[in-house]
């Protein structure tokens, strides 16, 4: 009944092997969006990484990625070989396992994929799972969720099921900043601003073209628009499947007043010069990440401009930066110079930074900090430097080395809880799911025509928006009214 | 010349002739103690229909008015429907409200909106005869079983202890008139429009009145404020009324209705008027002086100057002007009935002194020598934050106290109408403790309009558009029978046997010509061969249902039971089943597509909160401060509804789920036990 392994290693990669995964009209792909899947293994270093699906269509995604033409037997494992549904491409040896429901972690039909952990692997695998049709990546909490609409979960074992919502939706929400830093966040932003406008404006034609005057040429435009859209939309996402830079690892970033030594522990931590050291405020400008191995976990380290105000246009720029820099950190670490606690600038970062982070410390998903005292060494040993008003803290001089072994224990364990998390969503799933919304888009724009029902061409643009809006946020129908009440005179 | 001190004459003529009071009975068998089931407070769109869905409902009714001769009332625009607003008309016809059958009598320019733009989103309108509307609404008022009319102005309200069980600090027992007099009543539906603490503004004048003509309701405004609900202040405005005669209609752009008319009741096979006998409306424009006269008049009127929350839209041309200069706007010149003499020139709304609003007028093409009967004026009023209530829109902090219309911060004859039906079925099927007759976002724009409200609040009086709708492609105008009638049946009982057979019939056939359709099956050369004008892409290797050719804008029913006579004839004998099938076929493989999603939503709305819950104290779950006071405050009744509110956040959501699961548990847990009990 199963073809022989042999044979399917034995195929060309170049000759597809099914049909293209978007293109077939099974019944599944008639109901989108019902099967969700998800990297389930933690972040960082592993020799295998699982990934999961729940819904409907996993059985079609099992099929269509191992070629199997009935699913294995329910519950054991079995070694199969994925290839790309749509390319053939070969993407890894697997493990393959097959739940279905409603004996499964959620109640409904699951897979689980044991892949083997390299980022390409991973990567490769989900983007093959976004292109069946049927399945989308699974948002925050969505398998729990699952689980527990299907009474999978008692009552007890869902206690910490918000706190672990809220922390994932929180850490996609950081590694969501994070990979829209710069350029792509920038593209994103510009594509949903075209397209909210242009369905702004085909809503306007829709409920007030009639009576009232709107102007000439509008849905024309909105056409050339939406065109232009496709075009750009498409050939980002060529490029990006090659091209993009993973940035993985725990955020961890300095942060502190300025000369509190903050270079200096960077350099201590990569055990390289990454960052000039000078006894000068003001030296570092820019933002220096330099990906290290801390504890064994895989961490991207930052160092940042000293926080002031009142410097010069380029140190600003720098300190501007870095606060932004410091929404996007998994973990702060937090430097003071000890024998210079009292200056504003250290009282300033203390009330700023400090204080708003140790407030919501209780909070699930927060952002963690270690606060430092560096230069501990000018510290005279009958007067402590440690006031009582200051947050649990580390003292330690990056001059003598003393208190590193304190600061490397203290950051095991809070890389620990930021890596070990499954759900703290990885760059390669964000990277998915980006793909996958931007190619949803994609889709729904190539529905758009300007045919006589407008209620159908208006539909593809909401369609395309609501995939957009996954990546920039936004999406409710207030910017809409907002937008057509800005550009147009209606109403009576 | 037009002051307002003659609108304050209009009140005080009309309070004494209010004295003594006036009951009409349309029920003889209807017992004399004054206790109702239902008392609904106003007569005007909101009222009517709640009074009459109250009565259909089965509850003995009474509708109280300052003036019975007021029932049925267009206080503004002599027009009913639109795009959005059409759509309202069908849903409130579907659960057999009276304002599209008195429509349907009434109207003298029939015509459909957005014809070319897709059947979803076609807006049915009229020009509508007010004396004719107000007159046949009111036989259909006053001919009603079950429902008893009474003049009079209610000042407060009694109330009672609330029932336990229940959410509401009290409940309310019946009203107090302005003669002293108490009325008692199970349920009370609230439907005041502008007339809490109504003034009218023209200029730099401000006169208390709820309407032109009519005082504003007082006392109830500082018996609402005194029981805790937090009220708002809103605007509006009409335009001034011209002299028919004295427009110079030759140099204008004619706008001829519809031939035939589309009737707005799904029980009208026709309007009542022939055809070639409805009126034109007429398009003219403002012009720079227009601009010129608004902007050097500024100081002159308060109405535009003032803060209170007016809409983002434009309704008024000082808007207009302010916000879009230079442009040349739109005003269609409007019959205001078959015999009368009034034109309404609309989208001249307008709050400049009577003098200068003459002056502008005379300004605009075709009203050079207009004469202005009566002028426009502003509107300010109080309305309650419709977060305090319910869907079945009852209030949270008086049980069966429901309000519906203006007062909820709504704009509009249709959204009035819409919300009045609900108010009225609901506060009957309180009466008999049956579960309220909600309609949800996935079920009707009468569902978007309310969750809006009830959820979000508002801060500019909401007015309905088909963009608010996430379902559009699904909630059409033509399908609101098969979409609300038979729930409306089943839940609330208010629909007349005769709607429900044709609605009954309508869904069979419908259902079992898309299965025929379905099954006829031809390669795509056949079908182009049969067909030409389609264009079917031969290329296709699979067999093409001829519900798939249907879909094509070339084709219709008839071209296709041309071709394929057996079985499809058939249903091209009823028009409505051809035109509804057409319309079915071209939104059928989008449709698919928003399933899921419309799945997901009703998995939400399925998941009801409990009424009684307190989120300021409950202990079993963990919510910040934040969430609490905006659930507090919006008091959702599922799941979904609470997701919607901005600021909950999805951890919260599973909190609530699992404190409902919980509840859900011990309940049963209780029940079980108590049954073991038992035997």
């Amino acid at each position: 009944m199963w073809r022989g392994l042999s044979a399917l290693v034995t195929r060309p990669a170049s000759a597809p092997l099914r049909l293209c995964a978007r293109c077939s009209t099974g019944a599944e792909s008639l109901v989108p969006g019902s099967t969700i899947f998800a990297l389930s293994s933690g972040q960082g270093r592993c020799a295998i990484a699982v990934i999961r699906t729940s819904g409907p269509a996993s059985g079609l995604a099992l099929r269509s990625l191992t070629a199997l033409r009935e699913p294995p037997p329910a519950r054991s494992a079995c070694l199969r070989l994925l290839r790309h549904p749509c390319s053939g491409e070969p993407l890894d040896r697997s493990l393959v396992l097959w739940f279905p429901g409603p004996q499964s972690f959620t109640g409904e039909d699951c897979m689980e994929l044991h892949v083997h952990g390299g980022p390409a692997v991973v990567s490769g695998v989900l983007q093959a799972l976004g292109s069946v049709p049927g399945l989308r990546p699974a948002k925050a909490g969505e398998f729990t969720r699952r689980a527990f609409a299907h009474g999978k979960l008692s009552l007890t074992e869902v206690e910490g099921l918000a706190d672990l919502i809220h922390a994932e939706t929180e850490a996609q929400r950081r590694q969501a900043l994070r990979q829209l830093d710069g350029e792509l966040s920038q593209l994103c932003q510009g594509w949903a601003k075209t397209l909210t406008k242009a369905l702004a404006h085909v809503e306007a034609y829709i409920d007030f073209g009639e009576d009232d005057n709107l102007e000439e040429g509008v849905l024309e435009q909105v056409d050339r628009d939406v065109r232009a859209l496709e075009v750009a939309l498409s050939s980002h996402l060529r490029d990006a499947r090659r091209g993009q830079r993973l940035r993985s690892g725990a955020n961890v970033v300095v942060a502190g007043p300025p000369n509190a030594g903050k270079s200096s522990l960077v350099n201590l931590l990569s055990q390289k010069p990454v960052s000039i050291v000078s006894p000068e405020p003001g030296t570092t400008r820019d933002i220096l990440e330099t990906p290290v191995d801390l504890a064994g976990f895989p961490v991207l380290l930052s160092d940042t401009a000293g926080l002031r105000e009142g410097a010069g246009a380029v140190e600003q720029e720098g300190v501007r930066r870095a606060r932004q820099r410091l929404e996007q950190a998994d973990i702060i670490l937090g430097m003071l110079d000890a024998s210079d606690l009292a200056s504003s600038s250290s009282c300033s970062f203390l009330d700023t930074v400090v204080a708003p982070l140790v407030a919501q410390s209780h909070d699930s998903g927060r952002q963690r900090l270690l606060l430092l005292l560096n230069k501990s060494d000018l510290l005279s040993a009958n007067a402590p430097a440690s006031s009582t008003a200051l947050p649990p803290h580390l003292l330690l001089s990056c001059h003598t080395g003393a208190g590193m072994d304190a600061l490397l224990q203290a950051l095991k364990t809070e890389l620990a809880a930021v890596c070990g998390d499954p759900s703290t969503g990885p760059p390669l799933l964000t990277r998915a799911r980006h793909q996958y919304h931007l190619q949803g888009c994609l889709d729904a724009l190539g529905r758009f025509q300007l045919t006589t029902d407008l209620a159908l061409a208006a539909e593809a643009l909401r369609q395309a928006r609501r995939q957009l809006s996954h990546l920039t946020g936004g999406g409710g129908t207030e910017e809409i009214l907002d937008l057509i009440f800005q550009d147009f005179c209606v109403g009576k | 010349m037009f002051l307002l001190r003659d609108c304050g004459r209009w009140a005080s003529a009309s309070l004494g002739r209010r004295l003594p009071l006036r009951r009409l009975r349309s029920d003889s068998a209807a017992p004399c103690s004054p206790h109702f089931d239902v008392v609904v407070i106003g007569g005007g769109h909101a009222g009517t229909e709640a009074a009459a869905a109250a009565a259909r409902c089965g509850s003995r009714t009474l509708l109280l008015t300052h003036r019975v001769d007021t029932i049925g009332q267009m206080s503004c625009n002599p027009s009913f429907g639109g795009i959005g607003k059409g759509h309202l008309m069908r849903e409130v016809d579907a659960l057999d409200g009276l304002c599209s059958r008195v429509c349907d009598q009434s109207g003298i320019h029939y015509k459909v909106l957005n014809r070319r733009k897709g059947p979803a989103v076609w807006g049915l309108r009229a020009q509508i005869d007010r004396k004719l509307y107000k007159q046949n609404m009111q036989k259909e008022i006053l001919s009603t079983p079950l429902l008893t009319v009474q003049e009079g102005a209610v000042e407060d309200l009694v109330l009672a202890e609330p029932e336990p069980g229940y959410g509401g600090k009290s409940r309310v027992r019946g009203v107090v008139l302005a003669d002293g007099s108490t009325m008692h009543a199970e349920s009370v539906v609230l439907t005041t429009g502008t007339f809490l603490r109504g003034a009218l503004i023209i200029g730099l004048e401000v006169h208390p009145a709820g309407r032109l003509g009519d005082q504003p309701s007082i006392g109830l405004a500082q018996t609402l404020e005194k029981l805790g609900f937090m009220v708002g202040r809103l605007k509006t405005g009409t335009p001034p009324r011209l002299a028919k005669e004295s427009i110079n209609f030759s140099i204008l752009h004619e706008h001829t209705a519809d031939n035939p008319p589309i009737p707005f009741s799904f029980l009208s096979d026709d309007v009542w008027i022939k055809p070639e006998d409805q009126l034109p409306c007429y398009l003219t424009h403002t012009n720079p002086r227009v601009d010129e006269l608004v902007l050097e008049n500024l100081h002159l009127n308060s109405h535009v100057k003032e803060t209170t929350r007016g809409p983002r839209y434009c309704p008024s041309i000082e808007s207009k002007v302010l916000r879009f200069p230079n442009r040349l706007h739109q005003v269609w010149l409007e019959p205001e009935g078959m015999d009368s003499d009034l034109i309404y020139p609309q989208g001249l709304s307008v709050t400049l002194p009577a003098e200068l609003q003459e002056k502008m007028i005379t300004c605009i093409r075709g009203l050079e020598k207009a004469k202005m009967v009566h002028p426009g004026y502003g509107v300010q009023y109080d309305y309650l934050d419709p977060r305090q209530i319910s869907p079945s829109l009852e209030t949270h902090l008086v049980q069966r106290l429901f309000f519906a219309g203006q007062i909820n911060g709504t704009t509009g004859y249709e959204e009035a109408a819409a919300q009045g039906v609900i108010a009225g079925i609901n506060a009957s099927l309180r009466v008999s403790r049956k579960p309220p007759f909600v309609v949800s976002r996935t079920e009707g724009y009468i569902g978007v309009l309310i969750d809006d409200l009830t959820t979000l609040g508002t801060s500019e009086p909401y007015r309905m558009f088909t963009s608010r709708v996430e379902f559009r492609l699904s909630l059409r105008p033509d399908n609101a029978d098969t979409r609300l009638t038979f729930r409306a049946h089943e839940d609330a009982g208010c629909v007349s046997p005769q709607r429900y057979k044709r609605a009954l019939w309508m869904k069979s056939s419908l259902e079992e010509g898309i299965s025929v359709l379905k099954s006829i099956k031809f390669s795509s050369s056949k079908w182009k061969k049969l067909i030409p004008q389609a264009p079917i892409s031969i290329n296709r290797s699979l067999p093409v249902s001829a519900l798939d050719v249907l879909k094509y804008e070339e084709v219709d029913m008839e071209s296709l039971a041309s071709v394929v006579p057996e079985p499809l004839k058939k249903y091209t004998a009823c028009r409505e089943l051809a035109r509804r099938l057409k319309i079915e076929a071209t939104y059928e493989s989008v449709l698919l597509y928003q399933l899921q999603e419309i799945k997901e939503v009703q998995q939400d709305e399925a998941l009801q909160l409990p009424q009684d819950l307190d989120y300021l104290t409950i202990k079993d779950v963990s919510l910040s401060q934040e969430v609490r006071e905006k659930l507090h405050l919006s008091r959702p009744q599922t799941i979904g509804a609470a997701s919607r509110i901005p600021g909950v956040t999805p951890a919260a959501i599973i909190n609530l789920l699992r404190f409902v699961r919980n509840t859900q548990q011990r309940q049963t847990a209780v029940m079980e036990h108590q049954t073991n009990q038992c035997l």
